[in-house]
């Protein structure tokens, strides 16, 4: 039934979230644009801007629109799959899915996962739209006639000394570390999602006030995990500056630490937070 | 074994002030038309969503042709709702789609037909039916189901005389003979006639269990009737 459940999800999901990746796409088309204004070249050129136009403050205007609008559907999404686990597990439609002849578990496991999948589109999404603008900047302010081949292969004797040093920093390679950085991304959509609908069942548990209880529950979370994020990273500071490390073994072994555990609470909160959800609708769903 | 509700000691209580159910038994049988009858407020809808798995009871429990509420029971129980609880923006065959895949005994044929006998066009989007027609789309999903009990909380609520015909015929012509139909509603008198039993609720209470004709047979009235003077005001 669980492939059932996740077919179901997806249809009522993917026209929203569909949009949402075309107006990713839009976005991203804006960000482009606010890099083909005159005043990039004329930085490339000259090391200066020679004065502002219209058309550079119009450009200006849009890549402060880029950013907004990339922020803003980086959350959209999540409130989105917020509201539709709201919407189909507690209120009138909740009669449906209640009433299905599927355990908890696979509604809710079906619910993360293409809630979860939805968060991870939108976030590669990002990651290419940056990307490509990051791109469409280098394209901008590169000399005339300088190509990306040729910026390649002027970096090239950089590498391995970068590398070293990136070990000697982060105690990885940077291939490694980004391998790292990669699977945390991909874990990370889905322990959002399922904090998120944990926060939302918690919700449920008060007789009014249940949306209001739900944001409370998600905003309380977040502030006991963050409190807790700062108070291992503090003690961690704290003991290592005793050992009179390096400055940059000292900064390396910090992000390190807080990458790690950063990923590592969200997981716990995740698993907790399952259990939490599985629990309120197994024996204390009311709907009303 | 012709049992197929088992309710033992069923409680719900919200806080220790409001108590909708209060400590009921009741075994009921198979292949009867049930009214589950009572003021506001009595606890039938909280009965019903405690049947369904809706509602976790305070207390007691409920066996449904020998099981617990959960996923087996589901799968045997057609529940019809006391409000339009499918996504407005989805097709009617979007609908069937769902019933289909999750439903082992819901017949898409049947589904289609009893559509088109109302002339609706299963391409249409639920929210741009009348409200009546979606009483009778929601109808019509329960009923294409080959359930051992179906579930029908205030079907008749708020629809025109006409469409009340249309609802109680199709219960009659669908529902599985083996199987067992409760029917909670506030208008007797118009379904008095299809009970074969009654359950009468008053603040959680069960106040009566009996047969129609009993009712007829000891009291000579018509179930409206005693109704009215047993929750007389």
């Amino acid at each position: 039934m669980l492939g059932k459940l996740l077919k179901h999800e997806w249809k009522s999901t993917w026209k929203v979230g569909g949009m949402m990746l075309l107006g990713l796409l839009l976005v991203s088309f804006f960000g482009w644009f606010s890099f083909q204004a005159p005043v990039w070249q004329s930085m490339s050129d000259n090391g200066y801007y020679n004065g502002f136009t219209l058309w550079d403050l119009m450009s200006v205007g849009v890549l402060l629109l880029y950013v907004i609008m990339l922020i803003g559907l980086n959350y959209g999404i999540m409130i989105y799959i917020g509201v539709h686990f709201y919407k189909t597990m507690y209120t009138d439609e909740g009669y449906l899915t209640h009433t299905l002849p599927v355990s908890k578990h696979e509604i809710l496991v079906s619910k993360i996962l293409i809630g979860g999948l939805w968060m991870l589109l939108v976030t590669i999404g990002v990651f290419l739209s940056v990307m490509g603008l990051v791109s469409s900047m280098f394209g901008a302010v590169m000399p005339e006639g300088y190509s990306w081949r040729e910026l390649w292969d002027e970096m090239q004797p950089y590498m391995g000394y970068m590398d070293d040093m990136f070990k000697d920093t982060f105690g990885m390679s940077i291939t490694s570390y980004f391998i790292l950085l990669a699977v945390m991304s991909v874990v990370q959509p889905f322990c959002t999602i399922t904090i998120l609908f944990g926060a939302i069942s918690i919700g449920q548990l008060f007789t009014k006030h249940r949306v209001l209880m739900a944001i409370v529950s998600y905003v309380g979370i977040m502030i006991v995990a963050n409190m807790l994020s700062s108070m291992v990273q503090g003690v961690f500071s704290i003991n290592q500056m005793a050992r009179s490390l390096d400055d940059n073994v000292l900064l390396g072994r910090y992000m390190n630490v807080s990458l790690y555990f950063s990923v590592f609470l969200s997981i716990v909160e995740a698993i907790i937070l399952y259990i939490v959800s599985h629990q309120i609708t197994t024996k204390k769903l009311n709907m009303e | 074994m012709n049992e197929l509700v088992e309710i033992v000691g069923l409680t719900k209580a919200y806080d220790a002030k409001h108590v909708a159910v209060n400590n009921i038994t009741l075994t009921l049988p198979r292949g009867k038309i049930i009214g589950l009858l009572g003021p506001n407020g009595s606890g039938k809808t909280t009965l019903i969503k405690m049947l369904n798995g809706l509602l976790t009871p305070t207390q007691g429990s409920i066996i449904i042709n020998g099981k617990y509420v959960g996923v087996d029971s589901k799968a045997q129980v057609a529940y019809l709702p006391d409000r339009t609880y499918l996504s407005g923006n989805q097709k009617i065959s979007e609908i069937l789609d769902c019933f289909v895949d999750f439903y082992a005994d819901f017949s898409r044929e049947k589904a289609e037909e009893m559509l088109r006998s109302l002339n609706i066009d299963p391409s249409t989007k639920l929210k741009t039916l009348s409200k009546g027609n979606k009483e009778k789309v929601q109808l019509i999903l329960v009923m294409s189901r080959n359930a051992c009990l179906y579930v029908l909380d205030e079907p008749i609520a708020g629809v025109d005389p006409a469409a009340r015909d249309y609802i109680l015929r199709t219960i009659i012509n669908n529902y599985n003979p083996d199987a067992t139909v409760i029917i909670s509603t506030h208008l007797i008198g118009d379904i008095e006639q299809i009970l074969d039993e009654v359950i009468f609720m008053r603040y959680g209470h069960l106040v009566l269990y009996t047969s129609v004709g009993n009712i007829r047979e000891q009291h000579g009235k018509s179930v409206d009737a005693y109704f009215r003077e047993v929750f007389a005001c």
